[in-house]
């Protein structure tokens, strides 16, 4: 059943799958981000009623931020894994609270902590920092030694003095 | 007013001593560690401390586990609402140092830059035997007189 999803998607979208893979019910997808919305769409018809997570992971070598869509399908038993990949300067993708509601939280989350633009969000205000204006803290650009040692122990301290 | 005879002094501190009640701010296994305590295994109301829902009606603040930069504002305020004399108890090595979070971003290493602490409970998290034996070392300076920071 994992291969006829893979195929149906493949056929809907000839262009769009980069990559394809399936194991024991579950089944990951490497899509292009223009297509991805539409991806993700035709699986929620497909039964994949259940969305666990939206995460994000920085390439920064690359340039890319990778966005991971976890979603399940409780009629079938399948989980599904979908990424696509957006460039590092300008972090914007279309937000999927119209297929699921409950991205609205991890976007949120995945806004704060990386920068990503979520467009068509409803809500995007900070949720667990306070008072911060640094670069999102998940990027691996952002130096949480030094940020430490200036905010907690003092420039001219070390970690323990 | 009427000055204070020791022995009425004497008698305040000792009341005080062993009606510590106490307000608790947990946030990780520090309460876990605790619990023996808030439970009968070794039953803190035996010692009259006894766990309140407010900070108005507490002598005792509790910080068990790792303060965030968050956090610490929360219990800055319940600390402020406290009345006089009041002690602070920190538990385990996080609100000290910042523990195992010591090069996090979002915990605060020293919560003593914030409120005064008055009794340091050693240990990543403590054993509820130095939790007691730290509770029994507040009473004891309680008792001698002591009125917190």
């Amino acid at each position: 059943m994992d291969n006829e999803i893979i195929s149906s998607i493949e056929a809907k979208f000839p262009e769009a799958v980069l990559s394809s893979a399936s194991e024991n019910k579950r089944i990951l997808l490497t899509v292009k981000e223009a297509n991805f919305h539409q991806i993700l769409s035709n699986l929620k018809d497909m039964g994949f009623d259940h969305l666990s997570d939206v995460t994000v992971v920085d390439y920064i070598n690359e340039g890319e931020f990778e966005l991971i869509y976890h979603i399940w399908s409780h009629s079938k038993k399948i989980r599904a894994i979908v990424k696509t990949r957006i460039p590092r300067e300008s972090p914007r993708i279309k937000s999927i609270v119209d297929l699921w509601v409950g991205a609205q939280i991890h976007e949120r989350e995945g806004h704060e902590m990386f920068g990503v633009e979520f467009e068509g969000n409803p809500d995007l205000s900070p949720l667990f920092l306070e008072d911060w204006d640094e670069i999102p803290p998940f990027r691996k650009d952002f130096d949480i030694r030094e940020y430490v040692k200036k905010e907690y122990y003092g420039e001219d301290k070390g970690y323990f003095g | 007013m009427k000055k204070l005879t020791p022995r009425v002094i004497k008698s305040k501190a000792e009341a005080r001593t062993y009606s510590l009640w106490a307000i608790n701010y947990f946030t990780a296994c520090g309460f876990m560690e605790l619990l023996p305590w808030v439970g009968s295994g070794y039953d803190m109301e035996r010692f009259g401390i006894v766990a309140v829902s407010t900070p108005r009606h507490a002598d005792v603040l509790i910080v068990a586990g790792y303060v965030t930069k968050k956090a610490v504002k929360r219990i800055k305020m319940i600390y402020d609402q406290m009345a006089s004399p009041k002690y602070v108890l920190a538990l385990g090595s996080c609100p000290m140092t910042g523990g195992m979070y010591w090069d996090s971003y979002s915990t605060v290493k020293r919560i003593d830059e914030y409120i005064p602490v008055d009794m340091w409970i050693l240990g990543c998290p403590p054993k509820p035997e130095n939790i007691g034996h730290g509770i029994v070392m507040a009473m004891h300076a309680i008792k001698g007189g002591f009125e917190g920071h």
